[in-house]
């Protein structure tokens, strides 16, 4: 037995051993650009809501490229944790398309490389996002490219618009017009419901509703991300409408414990008059044709607008082989080839000198994400995951107490904010 | 290391007990021994895969509580840090009091419906056979896809379940029962019954079967009634399977999960979250895996004690 121990005490040191080792995995070679075109295989990571346009762009880089390049689909829901496993164990891939929300955590973990000299010698540096720019920046250092961009805008149902009275061409700019249409939407039977969101799902309010306390001339996080603001009066502001507009009964059931799956299918399905959502959900809706849809800026509490700016960066990892051809991958993906073959996918592109002429031209409705892509904001922590994704957490929670739960907003800001200061402090 | 030594001991006790007593004192030693060799062969193979899968993991675990171990970055040795962490996490506390809820709730319910199928099917003839299969066939449904299948039955304004209520004129179509905790509690419990109570009545229904008939009868002419014969007769004899289903099903509820994490993502308002589910949260969003494991660890020790409890029980209630 003690022998057995014994050994099983070495196994684990070992195991141990080389997981720290791998740990801070960063390679000292870095990326040379100076031997001619880059060749070989590098992998790519990506995830499977991104699979449709992933492909195509795979296929175009290999066709006109000596360095090819291999797309492994990651499911969406695990792959900040299979991307940290893998890299942590040091068979991570050599490229990365991330959600650009868990950027700053990535970079600070140092699995990524840094690219701050070459993305500044990209002639269209400037022209790139700007709020994906500043996700990908940790401590004054590049480690990621702006790759795809998504916005989070007002979808109403101009058919519920009409039979309500309503106009669908003036869309609702403050707190109360929109619940103003939304009793009138909910007055047109016991199956239409005026608004709905997804009281459960922190990823999806930190999109949907955030833009309401951004509009409003707040926040929910200092421009640094080290502190919270959660218990700001634009937040209580937000919080007290959304809760009005579910005490006056113009949600439906479903939204208090909707993790994001209902409302989409509700607004298609046309039981919905209004629904914040993203450039996405004009896919899904265009393909459908069901509801004829407009789409407006999401208002502050007495005017305003603002919109959450989404989407991917992509990466260079530090742990690479091929840097080299990594890097050429990653530069290829935001140039104009590219980001061309983004848009003719229903893919708002990162550069805000194509938006227009590639993509805004497709649809007028596509001009509000074009808009977007400029002044939109996204919040910057290296503990975004733990703050606003987790469902359980303490931005998901406040929300959910307060607007369905009867219990004192100032209160459950309160403890939110504390909370979030507590994870703050205590860091990834 | 126990499993260890009681596969060792089963694989030579033939060999030392059960021989000719014939035989020259010396041979017997050197077949004994040569049996016992031959018995620490045979289980070398489990030996190993227990080692690979589950000494070696714990340890693993055992060794990564005692520090702060992100999932990425630099790991610090805080010797019991996390386990005092652990005693103050207020989320933690009311997700193992919500666990110990879970599991005071399912385990008499699961053991009820194990029984009253179990008694149900227990008659000879096919149309018996027909439903022992029909309250079985749950089982061999994955948890995931039945949590999914439920979830879709009891949304609101789209689940079937709701629909047939509400023509029946006891619910309304869009009534949303995942809103209140009680609500919520109860579709998750149905969930696990419709899946778990056929497992356990087919364990039941082998214990029954093992009661000698002649027991029953011989009651019966004594004059016992039906009741009786339950209360006096079948209940004590059936206490070894009773003991053993009761361990299984206090171990699932200890560890659920699934069920939670798939049909109410810990809601309404984070009053369904489990220790697992914590446990998860922990790890896989905070990144914080030396924490994680450290509440494992708690864990596993808790649910060693509750099971270890309950195979006294199940030894002192066997009389052979």
């Amino acid at each position: 037995m003690k022998r057995n121990r014994l050994a099983a005490l070495a196994i684990t040191a070992a195991l141990t051993l080389s997981a720290t080792a791998c740990g801070g995995s960063s390679s000292s070679e870095s990326i040379d650009t100076s031997s001619g075109e880059p060749t070989g295989t590098i992998s790519l990571w990506a995830r499977d809501s991104q699979k449709g346009f992933m492909d195509l762009l795979a296929n175009a880089y290999n066709k006109s490229h000596k360095a090819q390049v291999e797309v492994t689909i990651v499911p969406s829901a695990n792959f900040v944790q299979k991307f940290g496993t893998a890299t942590a164990g040091g068979s991570g891939p050599d490229v990365a398309s991330i959600d650009l929300v868990y950027l700053p955590y990535f970079a600070s973990t140092g699995v990524l490389e840094d690219i701050t000299d070459e993305a500044a010698k990209l002639p269209y540096k400037d022209k790139l996002s700007p709020s994906h720019q500043r996700l990908s920046t940790f401590e004054d250092k590049t480690y990621a490219l702006p790759f795809t961009a998504e916005a989070s805008v007002l979808f109403i149902n101009k058919d519920l618009f009409k039979q309500a009275g309503l106009d669908p061409e003036k869309p609702p700019t403050t707190y109360a017009e929109i619940l103003d249409a939304a009793k009138k939407i909910r007055a047109l039977g016991p199956d239409t419901y005026g608004f709905t969101m997804a009281g459960q799902c922190g990823g999806c309010n930190i999109f949907e509703f955030t833009p309401s306390v951004w509009a409003s001339g707040g926040d929910v996080l200092s421009e640094d991300g080290k502190t919270a603001t959660l218990d700001s009066p634009q937040v209580t502001d937000a919080l007290t409408f959304y809760k009005e507009m579910n005490d006056a009964g113009v949600m439906p059931e479903a939204a208090k414990t909707d993790s994001g799956t209902a409302q989409p299918a509700l607004f298609q399905a046309g039981k919905v008059g209004m629904v914040v959502l993203g450039a996405f959900f004009t896919q899904t809706l265009n393909t459908d044709k069901k509801v004829d849809y407009g789409i407006a800026p999401i208002p502050g509490k007495t005017g305003g607008s603002a919109s959450f700016a989404g989407g991917d960066n992509i990466a260079v990892t530090a742990g690479s082989k091929n840097k080299a051809a990594a890097w050429d991958f990653v530069k290829w993906a935001t140039d104009d080839e590219a980001q061309t073959i983004l848009a003719k996918n229903s893919i708002v592109p990162v550069r805000t000198d194509l938006v227009e002429s590639v993509y805004a031209s497709a649809d007028p409705r596509n001009a509000l994400f074009s808009k977007a892509l400029k002044t939109g904001k996204t919040p910057y922590s290296v503990v975004e995951n733990q703050l606003f994704n987790d469902n359980n957490g303490p931005w998901a929670t406040m929300i959910n107490e307060s607007v369905f739960g009867g219990v004192d907003i100032k209160a459950a800001q309160k403890k939110a904010q504390d909370a979030s200061q507590q994870i703050i402090k205590t860091g990834p | 290391m126990a499993p260890q030594t009681s596969l060792t001991d089963t694989a030579t006790s033939p060999g030392a007990s059960g021989h000719t007593p014939a035989l020259p004192s010396r041979r017997r030693r050197s077949l004994t021994k040569s049996r016992s060799a031959l018995g620490q062969v045979v289980v070398a193979p489990a030996l190993l895969l227990l080692t690979v899968f589950f000494f070696l993991p714990v340890a693993l675990m055992l060794w990564m509580s005692l520090h702060k171990w992100p999932l990425l970055g630099k790991i610090t040795f805080i010797g019991l840090g996390n386990y005092t962490a652990a005693f103050q996490d207020q989320n933690f506390l009311r997700a193992a009091g919500f666990t110990l809820l879970y599991t005071v709730i399912m385990t008499p319910l699961l053991l009820l419906v194990g029984v009253a199928l179990a008694l149900l099917i227990r008659r000879p003839g096919r149309a018996a056979r027909v439903f022992q299969s029909i309250y079985f066939l749950p089982v061999v449904v994955g948890f995931a896809a039945a949590g999914y299948l439920w979830l879709f039955m009891a949304q609101p304004n789209l689940g079937p379940l709701l629909d047939l209520l509400s023509r029946a004129g006891l619910a309304s179509h869009s009534d949303n029962w995942f809103g209140t905790v009680v609500g919520a509690l109860a579709i998750v419990c149905g969930m696990v019954v419709w899946k778990v109570a056929g497992m356990q009545m087919l364990l039941l229904n082998s214990g029954l079967q093992s009661i000698p008939v002649e027991l029953e009868e011989a009651a019966r002419i004594d004059g016992a009634s039906r009741s009786q014969v339950f209360r006096y007769i079948i209940l004590p004899l059936l206490r070894p399977t009773l003991a053993l289903v009761l361990v299984f099903s206090v171990a699932g509820s200890l560890l659920a999960f699934d069920q939670f994490f798939i049909m109410t993502s810990g809601g309404p308002a984070n009053q369904t979250i489990t220790a697992v589910y914590h446990i998860y949260r922990v790890s896989f969003l905070g990144f914080q895996l030396g924490y994680g494991a450290a509440l494992s660890a708690l864990l596993m020790i808790v649910l060693a004690i509750v099971s270890a409890f309950q195979m006294l029980i199940l030894r002192n209630s066997d009389h052979s």
